[in-house]
């Protein structure tokens, strides 16, 4: 080990640096940094290799035909973003693959297993009689709630002596009721916007829930300009929305989706300018986010240690190349007359196609794991609401502390038979209680008496 | 058994806890410390135990092995990194498979941590924090001919024993001479005696 990193640099193969994650390296189907189609010259597909080409071949084939049906047998597709296009359906192949046979290992097969679990809790909480009752009746619920927590401040107060007093106050309590009733239709008004909100909650709070507020806001960043740069055009580059002017002299357009008329603006207002130029805000996003984490990638010492070129850098730089370039051919047109505009325009369609196709085999692949940790939030840990719901939770057979959810351990065992990892039993004692009783073996059975 | 790694001698272990500060200054970790300091029979022996993470070579690394998102990378030169923020889902998977209790999880946080013999310091071919500042040599990195240098005729066992399963780890402790031809028990108690488990 005398320069590690040397070695990891002289180790490339397939543009990542050797590092593996262990399931590759055990034997398992190759699902992790290394191109997950690599496979040794001579040696036949596995059967999981083999499946997860097929479901990617569906796939793609599924995204070709949807290509064709939404742009009216190709009517309404623009040849001129056809590299955009098969860099899409390359994308989805490489996704599918990657994702089929990254759940074809025995430690996904069981996050899966988790997964579905945790959402079958969900559903069950949400259809429970308690759920349903406070859902029919949400202010006497409250109200029902607030009396109980009175009731118990009042018993830990040790002031039973008070309850003549909050029983004279009841006649209040009741007068106020109309009032609350009152404010039921703001409350409810409030619930689209909180359901509005869900998913941008759902995709932020299990990843930066505790990271310093910078690189939460610049994650938001890069992830919002990103989604905005996807949805907009993907949709145009298969042809499934357009843009048509209504008259040849202008300024009226005509947004179309799937061939339909969506809706008309003036091209020259100030909603028109800002559709137009929704890219060029997406790319301010992207520079601003991607930039402070290569900044932070360059300073921050913990994020240095076993840092990657290919997998932590190469993301970065392949965003902002796009961003740039994209940005660029606006400067081009709106400064430059159009000069240099088709050599930017190549520029930036060779970024964009390279960040489409590595986009499954680096560090962007977290976009399509990383959600499954909202179901791991009520399936593993013991202080889950899974647990709490009445799921039973394991202790450790030795100190008898939490360890984790039931199931989850049962899962992991099962796992790590599947492995050939015949300590499974193991699994049933914390940490600790394990570091102790080697710390005692080493005591009585290998150097007695050692102090 | 890596080339340059820590050796682990709990006999000279006093349990002052040096290692537990420094490792605290890691980089990759700054201010959490991953090193565990146990005591093996409180009350009755002063034995303590250092715990780093033994970076398991054979079968490799149960903890990534059991990762479902392929958050645990292992270097060329054998080294178990701790999860990679970006894809750890905090599952607690890793905690409960490894055999030497070595990872824990950040819970609010959702992330996994543990010792990566301090690779922003062994990459540039500098000690760990725990082995710079262990005051008894209980703790010591380098090769095991640098260890024979300061300590001739000391002996080191790579393997442990979980029941029937062997594990060849990267990190070596200090045996007697008599028990380098076996491995070393890891505890695992192999008999229920009326519900007691009997080492």
């Amino acid at each position: 080990m005398s320069d590690p990193q040397a070695e990891a640099r002289a180790d490339v193969s397939g543009g990542i640096p050797g590092e593996q994650p262990a399931q590759a390296r055990a034997g398992a189907p190759p699902a992790g940094d290394a191109p997950a189609g690599a496979l040794p010259a001579g040696d036949a597909p596995s059967p999981a290799s083999l499946r997860a080409s097929s479901v990617a071949t569906a796939v793609s084939l599924l995204l070709v035909l949807a290509i064709v049906l939404g742009s009216r047998v190709l009517r309404n597709f623009d040849a001129a973003l056809l590299p955009y296009a098969v860099a899409t359906v390359f994308l989805a192949f490489g996704v599918a693959y990657r994702y089929m046979l990254w759940l074809s290992a025995p430690a996904s097969r069981c996050l899966l297993r988790q997964a579905r679990r945790g959402v079958f809790f969900r559903v069950r909480a949400l259809f429970s009689r308690a759920s349903l009752s406070r859902a029919r009746h949400p202010l006497r619920t409250a109200a029902r709630q607030r009396a109980r927590a009175e009731t118990r401040a009042t018993a830990r107060a040790g002031g039973t002596a008070q309850a003549p007093a909050f029983t004279a106050q009841a006649p209040a309590f009741t007068a106020q009721a109309p009032a609350f009733t009152a404010q039921a239709p703001a409350i409810t008004a409030q619930a689209p916007a909180f359901t509005a909100q869900a998913p941008a909650i759902t995709a932020q709070e299990p990843v930066f829930r505790e990271r310093p507020r910078a690189r939460r806001i610049a994650h938001q960043l890069l992830l919002w300009g990103s989604a905005l740069a996807v949805l907009i055009t993907f949709p145009l580059t298969w042809g499934w929305i357009s843009f048509t002017a209504t008259s040849a002299a202008g300024p009226g357009y005509e947004l179309r989706v799937w061939g339909y008329r969506l809706a008309g603006f003036d091209a020259l207002s100030i909603p028109g300018w800002a559709l137009f130029h929704a890219l060029d805000l997406a790319a301010v996003l992207v520079i601003a986010g991607a930039g402070y984490f290569l900044w932070r990638r360059m300073r921050d010492r913990g994020a240095l240690t076993g840092q990657r070129f290919a997998y932590d850098l190469v993301p970065l730089l392949a965003l902002i190349v796009v961003a740039v370039t994209g940005l660029l051919l606006t400067f081009s047109s709106l400064v430059l007359r159009g000069g240099g505009y088709e050599f930017l325009a190549l520029l930036h369609m060779a970024s964009v196609v390279f960040a489409l196709i590595y986009l499954p085999f680096g560090k962007f692949f977290h976009v399509v794991q990383r959600p499954a940790a909202t179901g791991m939030r009520r399936a593993a840990h013991p202080a889950a609401p899974a647990a709490q719901d009445g799921a039973a939770v394991l202790v450790c057979r030795r100190c008898e502390e939490p360890i984790g959810a039931a199931s989850a351990i049962e899962d992991l065992r099962t796992t790590m038979r599947e492995l050939d990892l015949g300590f499974d039993e193991w699994a049933e004692y914390c940490p600790r209680c394990k570091r102790q009783l080697r710390g005692a073996a080493y005591l009585t059975q290998v150097k007695k008496g050692y102090v | 058994m890596m080339g340059r790694t820590i050796f682990i001698d709990p006999g000279r272990c006093i349990g002052c806890r040096a290692c537990v500060s420094a490792c605290r200054e890691c980089d990759s970790h700054r201010g959490t410390s991953l090193i565990h300091l146990d005591l093996s029979d409180e009350g009755h022996s002063a034995a303590s135990l250092p715990t780093v993470c033994m970076h398991c070579e054979d079968p490799v690394a149960p903890c990534a092995e059991v990762c479902p998102a392929d958050a645990i990378l292992v270097t060329p030169d054998g080294v178990v990194q701790q999860a990679d923020p970006t894809r750890c889902i905090g599952c607690s998977n890793c905690v409960n498979a490894c055999p030497f209790g070595v990872p824990v999880v950040d819970t609010r946080a959702r992330l996994q941590m543990k010792c990566d013999l301090c690779y922003d310091r062994t990459a540039h071919g500098l000690a760990p924090m725990c082995a710079t500042v262990c005051p008894t040599g209980a703790l010591f990195y380098g090769t095991l001919e640098e260890l024979r240098a300061e300590r001739p005729g000391v002996r080191v066992a790579d393997s442990f024993a979980f029941g029937d399963v062997v594990l060849r780890t990267g990190v070596a402790t200090v045996v007697p001479a008599d028990k380098v031809d076996w491995p070393v028990p890891g505890g695992l108690p192999v008999v229920e005696v009326n519900g007691v488990d009997v080492p």
